[in-house]
């Protein structure tokens, strides 16, 4: 019997492979990454709304006090604060939660940042289902689609804590005009970036070779596309996993040869199947592929709370329910 | 106000004195007018609402140099009440940012420069692309912000409709200037009284509003606000002041000020001029001063 259809064989070495990758939590290295941008970049300044606690900010305060901003709850505020600091050469990195950073001032956003032409770095945490237990208030499946449907806006969801350094830092060098739309985590999350891997914002990384079918993911479902690769192999099946951190501007060239050789691709976001990832990638496709994709995503309705690791889980947001999608797909 | 050193020659600009400043608010009216006669309508109430607001800034408050837009040292302006932006755009044409031929591509065509709303994309000396209400003030927060991070000396002047403090987060903003010390910041409330729907305070009660952002912590003034000489001492508040408040003004407007049949009318926030009326309002225009 299959080790996908065998569940203790199954959970034991699903619960192998995750032991292998260590979690790390994703405000922590958010606050220490953020420290060490103000230490680098003397024109970088951050600025919260009364999240400087909940995103790791606060170990700023001894050094930079000046430099760290809390305009209190008042994210609309927030971002347009932020929009005039780069209007006038600094560097601001907006600190909040995906929800309200996307939502609650989506219009500072796309008027105040992104026509203005102006370099803000908007870092949302707790997207996805990563405020799991926190309810559709919290949990936050529609950021992708607005934000990368705004001209001029950057986004990028970075797999781990290690790669949200190299995003925040790539986002900070980035030359142009263009404001920079980080998708976070919250809590921890398992680290599949060998420290100090080459990233670059548009560029998708190739984490496994594979010609049956290519997994697509960004943020922490890279981990779950990885596992799933993992268990294809049982099966005899070669899956390409493909990191692609960039949704916008997104990476056509990585799509499109992977699309030359796979027979199926299956893109999985912790995201609305509504204007996320999948779409993103549909959109590439939409000339001329000869192969099924399928989008692994939040349906269209609001999920139930629950802890994330769970909730993932319930939603075939994990690597089984990845690698079943694949293995019936090339059946 | 004694420029400092590295002050650029600004094309040989020289302050205008208060006569200089109300037939160069006359033309503003007569700029405007002549940009919504090519577009066919316009927000003509909204813009000679604050014509001598900006005109006051431009041309005896604001250090700005039309040679170079982008000089880190000049002071900054935000039309929050973006609606208004070709009276902006008057001033910035009066003051040299850009060419007197614009006033005709007003609206008039795909691609064209000016258009309803301003926008540093593609016009020189515009510091912040505005429309949408509500954001202005905090911008205009951000730039006095960094400023003060910059040791630098400029000021920040932001022009806000009454209408638009209906909006919540001007307030947002108007709690973050006093906490963060914002002294090189002036904030105009163009106080016309009038929003699309009707009265501002019917529709939404906006009194008592000086109260209400001296109780935000603001340095609170009010004029008349088409009188020029009661504006000037108002607005131009010392560089590094030392206050520790900022300021904002209070400007008591009438919507379409200096066209009879325009003034205090809630149909000119936006609304088409016929050839006939746009005669008509020439002739007030030019006569004003005789």
């Amino acid at each position: 019997m299959s080790l996908l259809d065998h569940p203790d064989r199954l959970r034991e070495h699903v619960a192998a492979f995750r032991a292998a990758r260590p979690r790390e939590d994703v405000r922590a290295r958010f606050g220490a990454s953020v420290m060490a941008l103000l230490e680098r970049r003397p024109d970088a300044v951050a600025v919260t709304a009364d999240l400087m606690h909940a995103t790791g900010l606060a170990r700023l305060l001894p050094r930079f006090a000046d430099r760290l901003i809390n305009v209190g709850i008042a994210e609309q505020n927030m971002t347009g604060v932020a929009a005039g600091l780069a209007a006038c050469g600094r560097l601001p990195v907006v600190c909040g939660y995906a929800a309200f950073t996307t939502l609650r001032a989506v219009e500072q956003a796309k008027v105040d940042c992104a026509y203005n032409d102006l370099k803000v770095i908007l870092a949302g945490l707790g997207s996805g289902l990563t405020y799991g237990v926190g309810g559709p208030t919290h949990q936050t499946y529609e950021d992708v689609a607005i934000m990368r449907a705004i001209p001029n806006m950057v986004v990028v969801a970075p797999a781990d804590p290690v790669e949200l350094g190299h995003a925040l830092d790539a986002a900070a060098d980035l030359p142009g005009a263009a404001p920079v739309y980080l998708r976070l985590g919250r809590g921890p999350e398992h680290v599949v970036t060998p420290p100090g891997a080459p990233f670059e914002i548009g560029r998708a990384i190739r984490l496994a070779e594979g010609r049956d079918v290519c997994l697509v993911a960004h943020g922490a479902m890279v981990m779950e596309a990885l596992l799933a690769a993992d268990l294809l192999r049982a099966e005899g099946i070669a899956a390409e996993v493909l990191n692609l951190h960039t949704v916008k501007p997104i990476d056509r060239d990585a799509i499109l040869t992977a699309a030359g050789h796979v027979r199926a691709m299956v893109v999985v976001e912790e995201h609305s199947v509504i204007g996320g990832l999948g779409s993103a990638v549909l959109e590439v496709l939409e000339r001329g592929h000869a192969f099924p994709v399928v989008r692994i995503g939040i349906e269209d309705r609001y999920p139930p709370t629950g802890p994330t690791p769970e909730l993932r889980e319930a939603l075939g947001l994990c690597g089984p329910h990845v690698a079943r999608v694949a293995r019936d797909l090339l059946r | 106000m004694t420029p400092p050193p590295d002050t650029p020659p600004d094309n040989g600009f020289a302050p205008l004195d208060l006569d200089g400043l109300r037939e160069m608010a006359r033309v503003n009216r007569l700029d405007v007018a002549a940009m919504f006669m090519a577009a066919g309508n316009g927000h003509f109430g909204s813009c000679y609402s604050c014509t001598e607001i900006v005109t006051a800034l431009y041309f005896a408050v604001m250090r700005v140099d039309a040679a170079r837009p982008d000089w880190p040292d000049r002071d900054r302006f935000v039309l929050a009440k973006g609606h208004a932006a070709p009276t902006l755009y008057s001033a910035l044409i009066r003051r040299g940012f850009f060419p007197e031929g614009w006033i005709h591509e007003f609206e008039t065509r795909v691609g064209a420069r000016l258009a309803t709303h301003p926008s540093r994309r593609s016009q020189p000396g515009v510091d912040s692309s505005q429309g949408a209400l509500g954001h202005g003030l905090s911008n205009a927060c951000g730039m006095a912000l960094a400023g003060r991070l910059d040791g630098r000396d400029y000021r920040v002047f932001a022009v806000l409709g009454d209408g638009e403090l209906h909006e919540g987060s001007v307030w947002e903003a108007a709690a973050f200037a006093p906490k963060h010390r914002l002294d090189n910041l002036v904030a105009v409330v163009d106080r016309n009284g009038l929003c699309v729907d009707g009265r501002a305070d019917e529709v939404l009660p906006l009194e008592p509003l000086a109260d209400r952002w001296a109780a935000f912590g603001w340095d609170v003034v009010e004029a008349d606000g088409h009188d020029l000489a009661a504006l000037l001492p108002l607005l131009d508040v010392p560089r590094f002041g030392g206050s520790g408040r900022p300021r904002v003004v209070i400007a008591r407007t009438v919507k379409g000020r200096g066209v009879s049949f325009m003034e205090d009318v809630r149909g000119w926030h936006a609304d088409a001029i016929a050839p006939a009326q746009y005669a008509a309002l020439r002739r007030e225009l030019r006569e004003v001063l005789r």
